[in-house]
């Protein structure tokens, strides 16, 4: 492995490997614009240029490939390479190159959304020069749509064509272009090509200045008022990963999050935009009772009552209908009712997209299929002759919250019970059908673990409150387990109810929040319950 | 006058000089065959050993270019004639595309046989129509000639050439440039590594060529390498065709050794300066070199090792003569708005830093100069193209040399002529 | 491609053995667009959105990457121009031998700037860069062929000579 020399580090790296990369590895920052990890390398921003040891030319590091150096040539006869960042020349050189890239940028940070992540700002205070010395008329541009949801800023771009590239190489669509050139150049879409593939938000996270922006998020926040809550997207089973960010009860944006295990780097816009479905939604935030057609709120205790001795009478005549929308705790308490048989609502499939980069939106559009068929076994094939057959008359069902349309055979389904619980947190078609509703939590308030398409179990964590009565789903169904009085079961966390997990599903054995961490785990292995 | 005798343009005088019955009366093609009988190996090597400089504007050696063509591995090789001649002040490729095409084509047909090329590109600027023209006639009369095409001149090689016009790009002259152009995008020169000769058009391996440099591969072939250094200084010999314009009597294509006295070509190949006045500066070769005082003009050779010496360079030998009438802030601000228009915008120093040069010079020119432009000048200019010192290792700050090419010459024009631009400046200063 | 309600006219090249021709002479087919574009642009005048669409069915490339290569080279034009663009060359040989002259006197006796067209849609006047024929400057192109060594005297015979 060829050993490089950066200022004063010494690092083992990959042949092969550019000092950029090298360097990032290893915490050592070298400032840089064009250059992404998911793209094509250009070299045109300049930014990243170092002085390298025996090369006379000043190089760009995201260009410059370490290998192994015959013996005659090494450096210090132990060096295949050595780098230096901190010398007067290289200094200087950022100093010009933010000089050149602030001459025609505006000074727009109060009202710039980017103001607190932005890398311009950041370079041109650590290695920058405190003052402009043009005096000539800077280009100005209008402001323009990309795409429907895509607005550009074009005083404020630094023209590294990162966007370009990402919708050539990673989306495929090809809907960016470069017009014109030298000081004219500036990022266009066609008219008739906007900027509006599945993928299209992510320009505005690899923008490293407030160039482009998204629409939706557009003077509505400031990046030091949000709080950056790591966590899973629901909208699909890739579970990719995110940052979500909201303030107090709302959330303002949500950003992928790397994890090369799940979704790389990106994530598609129905997950970046989704999190506006549950804004204006019919909540149900109180334990309701229907009285012929019309819902009562009740307390809490009077709900699980009721609930608990219906089920406990129909014995084991219940159908338990489970949710890949919920997470594996909440599927996995659902088992916990020992008699009684099992289903699930239907899938929602939509068209799934593979993009050239390898990117997926799933046409499985719940998150944790994979994980509520692992940890909550024997769900019947056919819930409706097994309903026919056995005159099943009581239902638990665990709502997923879309409002879908029932078909009619589960429409049937429903007229034909005595008792419907439903457990949701908005008023679908299927809590309406509801005896009782109780009360769960949103997407965005729960906390649990999912497990993705490709058997990887991540945390999934809240962003927003609970609201009015609400309580989490786990807890709710645990509740009920306890009143029919067969069991005492004393969970007081998720953690708890993931470590028992684990005890009945081998598989499952071993993963804890901690172990998950940002990333989680994979768990390829066959799952049986013990 | 000039006792050479020509060989790139012995015969352009002759009425016929352009047809393959006329090239072939005098020998043409005979280098080809020549070659055809010898393996490609010792091409190159017959070709390395004749020190031919590249006469495009880098000066890089010819035969070493061609060995850099990995000849292991499946990817077809490719040849590419560089016609995109755009560079100011010179005008030489035209004259032999016009006059001697088939002896381009003979050279051509030599270089794709030492890299083991069986598809060969012309790309010429898009402005030189006729010229165009002319060459479709000249390719389509090799192939009926079995010059091209399959099996030339009864051998086992097989040659196609494609001509392709360029649109209108300065920057399509730079190696990488012109090969993304061909690839059908815009012309911005690409990041090396990869070099061409491992990963050119189409990832494939490919050597850029000059008009020039191709119309001496036949007589190295026919007469040898020895002759051909004979000519001009060893390390960069061969005839050389020197472009001479501006303040001039006899403005011209003038074939010399390489190594002719500067002064010998302004003031006696091309009649001296136009209405008997002084000379005042030069460019020696092409506006992307660093300009010459008249004392520096009056005392040096042009080649590319006595050149590099006193911080400039032979280029594309475009010499430009400026007189004393000619007033160096509008002829500085004439080259610095050629750059900022011909920049293609890819990195930052060149896409802000010209515009910005154009911007000062301009306000000077106009008498709004004030006393910081000059040095602001200076530093601009070192910021995107560094010092001519490559001792101080501070070039390299953009992704092609046209970095230097902005930087060498406007600075040069600023250090050489400081009064010049400080009378512009003190005036408005003196006014106000 | 989106369906929306932007209109425009499509474009065909009335040879089609032309185009065949073109794509046969290289290895992919997106580097025939340069040759594809200055065919276009012959029959049309100028590269419209229409032009960019078909050069982009037959390279198989999206039709901004077309608009792309097409917006960054000085020849194509983005409109229709005159019927005669005259290209005067504005570097430095050609300005150390009065071609900035010659485009003052263009302006006077046409009325036309740099980049405009007279009204009867005659000339375009447009100030190019170096052409590569210094030493006969000044140089004047006027659609595709040279005229050099001019003076404005010549000048205006030759463009009175234009029909």
């Amino acid at each position: 492995m060829p050993l490089l020399k950066i200022d004063n580090a010494e690092l083992e790296v990959e042949s092969g490997i550019t000092v950029l990369q090298a360097a990032t590895a290893n915490g050592i920052e070298i400032p840089h614009y064009c250059y992404h990890p998911a793209l094509e390398t250009v070299g045109s921003c300049r930014m990243c240029i170092v002085q390298i040891e025996g090369m006379p030319k000043l190089q760009v590091s995201c260009n410059t490939f370490v290998g192994e150096a015959p013996p005659d040539k090494k450096i210090d006869e132990k060096y295949d390479m050595v780098v230096h960042t901190q010398t007067e020349l290289v200094k200087q050189e950022r100093k010009n190159v933010l000089e050149f890239l602030l001459l025609n940028h505006p000074l727009d940070c109060p009202v710039c959304d980017q103001a607190g992540e932005c890398f311009l700002q950041d370079y041109a205070f650590k290695f920058g020069n405190a003052h402009s010395r043009f005096e000539e008329e800077k280009r100005v541009r209008p402001s323009e749509y990309l795409g429907s949801q895509i607005v550009i800023n074009q005083n404020r771009c630094i023209m590294c064509t990162r966007c370009v590239r990402f919708t050539r190489q990673i989306s495929g669509t090809g809907e960016l272009f470069v017009q014109k050139r030298g000081y004219d150049f500036k990022i266009s879409a066609l008219e008739d090509q906007p900027l509006d593939n599945l993928l299209a938000g992510n320009v505005t996270d690899i923008c490293p200045v407030g160039a482009l922006l998204s629409t939706d998020y557009i003077h509505k926040n400031r990046i030091w008022n949000l709080h950056e809550q790591p966590s899973v997207c629901q909208d699909c089973s890739v579970g990719c990963n995110i940052n979500v960010f909201y303030q107090k009860d709302r959330i303002f944006r949500v950003s992928p999050r790397e994890n090369h295990d799940a979704n790389g780097y990106f994530i598609c816009d129905i997950g970046r935009y989704g999190f506006h479905r549950f804004e204006e939604i019919e909540r149900v935030t109180s334990p309701m009772r229907r009285d012929e057609d019309e819902l009562t709120e009740i307390q809490w205790d009077e709900a699980i009552k009721v609930v608990a001795k219906n089920l406990s009478d129909a014995k084991e005549k219940i159908v338990f209908v489970a949710s890949p929308f919920h997470t594996n705790e909440t599927n996995f308490m659902l088992g916990r009712f020992q008699k009684g048989f099992f289903g699930a609502l239907p899938l929602i499939e939509e068209e799934g997209i593979t993009y050239p980069s390898g990117f997926c939106i799933n046409g499985d559009r719940s998150p944790n299929h994979r994980g509520m068929n692992d940890v909550c076994p024997s769900i019947l094939e056919d819930m409706a002759s097994e309903i026919d057959q056995q005159n099943i008359k009581v239902m638990y069902i665990l709502d997923d919250g879309v409002d879908r349309e029932l078909d009619q055979e589960w429409k049937e389904i429903l007229m034909k019970m005595d008792f419907v619980v439903v457990q949701s947190y908005a008023l679908t078609e299927v809590a309406e059908s509801a005896h009782i509703i109780l009360p769960g939590l949103a997407p965005f308030e729960r906390e649990g673990t999912v497990t993705n398409d490709q058997g990887r179990v991540q945390w999934l964590r809240p962003s927003l409150p609970l609201k009015g009565k609400a309580r989490p789903d786990w807890r709710i169904i645990m509740e009920v387990v306890n009143t029919m009085g067969q069991q005492e079961l004393s969970y007081s966390d998720v953690g708890e109810v993931l470590a028992e997990m684990g005890k009945c599903f081998p598989a499952y054995k071993g993963v804890s929040l901690f172990r998950l961490g940002d990333y989680g785990l994979s768990i390829n292995g066959k799952v049986e319950s013990s | 006058m000039s006792d050479f005798q020509p060989i790139l343009t012995e015969h352009i005088h002759q009425k016929e000089c352009h047809t393959l019955s006329f090239y072939k009366s005098v020998g043409g093609y005979s280098a080809l065959e020549k070659v055809l009988a010898m393996s490609a190996d010792d091409v190159i090597e017959l070709v390395k050993a004749s020190n031919l400089r590249g006469r495009g504007g880098a000066g890089f050696p010819a035969g070493v270019k061609w060995s850099f063509i990995p000849q292991d591995g499946e990817k077809p090789k490719y040849l590419i004639n560089n016609a995109d001649e755009s560079e100011p002040g010179t005008f030489k490729d035209r004259l032999l595309i016009n006059k001697t095409p088939h002896q381009i084509l003979e050279g051509m047909i030599v270089a794709s046989y030492a890299i083991g090329c069986n598809t060969a590109f012309i790309y010429i600027r898009g402005e030189f129509f006729k010229e165009y023209q002319l060459l479709e006639k000249v390719v389509a009369e090799a192939y009926e000639e079995n010059l091209l095409g399959k099996g030339i001149l009864g051998s086992d090689y097989d040659l196609d050439v494609v001509i392709h016009r360029g649109a209108g790009a300065y920057i399509c002259g730079e190696e990488t440039g012109l090969i993304e152009s061909l690839e059908g995008k815009r012309g911005w020169p690409r990041i090396k590594p990869p070099f061409p000769a491992i990963e050119g058009y189409l990832k494939c391996p490919t050597v850029v060529n000059n008009v020039e440099t191709l119309s001496n591969l036949p007589h190295i072939i026919n007469r040898g390498p020895e002759w051909f250094k004979s000519i001009g200084p060893e390390k960069g010999p061969g005839p050389k065709l020197f472009c001479v314009s501006g303040n001039v009597n006899r403005p011209g294509v003038f074939e010399e050794p390489m190594g002719i006295p500067l002064k010998d070509l302004i003031f006696d190949l091309a009649g001296g300066i136009k209405d008997g006045n002084e000379l005042k500066a030069v460019f020696p070769g092409g506006s992307s070199s660093a300009i010459l005082t008249a004392e520096e003009a009056l005392s040096v050779n042009m080649d590319f090792d006595s050149l590099a010496e006193i911080k400039t360079m032979l280029g594309s030998a475009g010499v430009i003569v400026m007189d004393e009438k000619v007033d160096m802030v509008q002829a500085c601000l004439n080259i610095a708005r050629f750059y900022a228009h011909e920049s293609c915008g890819q990195c930052t120093p060149c896409r802000e830093g010209t515009a910005w040069l154009s911007k000062i010079l301009s306000r000077i020119a106009s008498g709004d100069g004030n006393s910081n432009d000059i040095d602001m000048i200076l530093e601009i200019t070192d910021n995107i193209g560094g010092l001519i010192d490559f001792s101080k290792g501070s070039f390299g700050k953009t992704i092609c040399p046209f970095g230097e090419a902005v930087a060498w010459p406007v600075r040069s024009f600023v250090e050489k002529f400081e009064n010049d631009f400080r009378q512009y400046i003190s005036q408005e200063e003196s006014v106000a | 491609m989106s369906d929306n309600n932007f209109h425009k006219d499509s474009f065909e090249y009335v040879n089609s053995d032309l185009v065949d021709n073109i794509l046969s002479q290289y290895p992919d087919k997106r580097s025939a667009t340069l040759p594809l574009l200055h065919l276009a642009q012959t029959q049309e005048g100028y590269i419209s959105n229409a032009v960019v669409d078909t050069v982009a069915q037959i390279t198989e490339t999206h039709p901004a990457e077309v608009m792309d290569c097409a917006s960054f080279y000085t020849m194509f034009y983005s409109r229709v121009q005159g019927r005669y663009i005259l290209q005067v060359c504005q570097t430095l040989s050609c300005s150390l031998n009065g071609a900035d002259a010659l485009v003052d006197h263009i302006t006077d006796r046409y009325g036309i700037g740099p980049g405009e067209t007279t009204t009867d849609g005659k000339f375009t006047l447009m100030k190019v860069e170096c052409l590569g024929s210094c030493g006969t400057a000044p140089v004047v192109q006027i659609n595709n062929d040279y005229h050099e060594g001019l003076s404005k005297e010549k000048l205006d015979e030759l463009l009175e000579s234009l029909q």
